[in-house]
């Protein structure tokens, strides 16, 4: 190992874990006006500071539903176990949801906030794509209907939530008092409208019924307009099932949800 | 991949064009700078900020290049470390690059981490002539990759090696000399570690290849007394407009840029702050017309 590959590898194991920096403390040079220790101790404190606003600016609401001590102790902890493998630090936050189910399983409602703004980050900055229309959709024949298959917005992201982390998150959204944590078992849809069907470029969400969730689970997955039909005839007749396969389509299509056919 | 149109010669002459006074593109003025088209020259975007699949940011980017002149820089590359350069991080700036068409390319002398991880800082290297012949060597990679000399700035730093056998100043010549490449001189870098290691700023300023340098920053700090911490979140402060004003009599007029990375402010205070370089400028070129280019617009 090189001597400057000897000092990265150390400095960095101080910045990890500085309990690891007593020796390379002798690298850095010492001085009566600041000293050695309070020199590393500035890049130890910043490495911290930077990622912890890094996972605030991701996680808005989390923070607020955590309170600033319980947040900062959370990215602490979180930074610890994590270090970055990534270019940009707005990709860091990627196992929080999986980090709050350990770190606070009495506090369900921490994880799944975590999982819906990891969503919506995930929905702001994911690949265009142009939407498919109901007039597009118009033109297919009738009798082709049953193989239809369905190709999604790579900014959609599902997310079989069991509290009421959205109705929290909008409630604070919106600057209102936020409803009492409450299991509600909604899932949730987010995803980003495209440039075709509006100018916003944001990203969206809404809840929808288990029937619903389980039917787009579906279509994602490959199945086609006729397997989604066979499968709402578990609970409804073949009439109301083709309906309610039709409705679900034509709501998803509103949405933006469909890029093509 | 293609290669971008303005790819330079690496044999070229050192200095690209003066794109005149800029500002860092932040997401808080897309659509005020898109709306009434501010007197700004040009924008500098944050590389990392790009490489991204599609939504909001690139599109108001495109935009944005079709009424501005660009720069591009990053704080990833990590040009000091000793892992292996990461390639897929120099596809996606070589993309981007194809995709904004920027005056130039920079990042800063520094590592960002080792074995794969990112320390998401900007480390300092020890000043020696080991570091430099690696540093250099990189920089050679990165420009052959690129098709185009890279511009690298001096960061602000806390702690010095005691392996260092060279002052700053004398680090970044050799490289540049090495590797030929371009300077980013960051004269609130240049201030803040001159307060924090006890140097002559202005020796700082007369030491490195004053032929290289294409772009400065200009940004404000926090002082604690002992020691400064660079944060960009405030105004620049005079003693750094002093420093400016003697490094543009020294260097000419060079492209100059205030970089506000927190905190940030209304457009218009941005645009009004960059006013005080513009007349720094002109005094400058009152008293010394030799040392002044005009600025000239490259779109």
């Amino acid at each position: 190992m090189s001597n400057l590959e000897q000092i990265q590898t150390d400095f960095q194991a101080f910045l990890i874990d500085e309990t690891k920096g007593a020796a390379f403390k002798s690298r850095i040079i010492d001085d009566a006006k600041v000293g050695a220790a309070k020199r590393l101790g500035i890049y130890y404190d910043a490495y911290r500071f930077r990622i912890i606003e890094a996972l605030a600016t991701v996680y808005p609401k989390l923070h607020v539903v955590l309170g600033n001590d319980l947040f900062d102790k959370t990215a602490r902890s979180y930074i610890d176990q994590n270090p970055s493998t990534y270019r940009n630090m707005r990709w860091m936050g990627g196992n929080m949801q999986a980090h709050l189910q350990q770190t606070l399983p009495q506090y369900p409602i921490a994880a799944e906030m975590a999982a819906f703004e990891w969503g919506l980050s995930l929905a702001f900055d994911a690949e265009d794509a142009s939407i498919l229309t109901l007039t597009d959709l118009a033109e297919v024949p009738l009798e082709t209907w049953a193989d239809l298959k369905f190709v999604f917005h790579p900014s959609l992201h599902l997310l079989p939530l069991q509290w009421n982390a959205v109705q929290i998150w909008n409630a604070l959204d919106k600057e209102e008092t936020p409803p009492a944590i409450a299991k509600t078992n909604e899932p949730c849809l987010i995803w980003r409208i495209g440039i075709d069907l509006h100018s916003g470029l944001n990203s969206h969400f809404r809840s929808l019924e288990a029937a619903e969730f389980s039917a787009i689970q579906l279509a994602i997955s490959g199945a086609s307009f006729g397997v989604l039909c066979e499968q709402l005839q578990d609970n409804l007749s073949e009439e109301q099932a083709t309906i309610q396969a039709a409705q679900y389509v034509s709501t998803w299509l509103n949405d933006g949800l469909i890029t093509r056919i | 991949m293609t290669q971008t149109n303005n790819s330079q010669s690496l044999t070229s002459q050192p200095k690209l064009a003066n794109l005149g006074f800029g500002l860092g593109l932040r997401t808080e003025h897309y659509q005020e700078i898109l709306n009434n088209k501010p007197a700004i020259d040009w924008l500098e975007l944050l590389s990392e900020n790009y490489m991204v699949a599609g939504g909001k940011p690139l599109h108001f980017l495109d935009k944005i290049c079709e009424n501005y002149p660009v720069v591009m820089h990053g704080v990833s590359l990590s040009i000091g470390s000793t892992s292996t350069i990461d390639k897929d991080y120099l596809r996606d700036l070589r993309h981007l690059a194809d995709r904004v068409q920027p005056a130039w390319i920079s990042d800063h002398l520094c590592w960002t981490g080792v074995h794969g991880q990112n320390m998401h800082d900007l480390l300092p290297l020890p000043y020696t002539e080991e570091t430099a012949k690696h540093v250099a060597e990189r920089i050679g990679i990165v420009q052959d990759y690129l098709g185009r000399k890279i511009l690298l700035e001096n960061v602000s730093s806390y702690a010095s090696y005691v392996d260092s056998t060279m002052t700053e100043w004398e680090f970044i010549s050799l490289i540049c000399e090495q590797a030929d490449c371009l300077l980013l001189l960051d004269v609130n870098n240049i201030y803040v570690s001159s307060y924090n290691h006890q140097f002559d700023a202005k020796a700082f300023i007369d030491g490195v290849p004053q032929n290289r340098v294409q772009q400065i920053h200009l940004a404000g700090h926090h002082n604690h007394g002992d020691y400064i911490i660079d944060t960009h979140d405030t105004p620049v402060i005079d003693p750094v407009w002093d420093l400016y004003e003697y490094a543009i009599s020294r260097l000419g007029q060079v492209s100059t840029m205030i970089e506000r990375d927190a905190n940030i402010p209304p457009l218009a205070e941005l645009v009004q702050e960059l006013d005080i370089a513009r007349k720094i400028a002109e005094k400058v070129q009152a008293y010394n017309p030799s040392a002044v280019r005009l600025p000239r617009h490259i779109k």
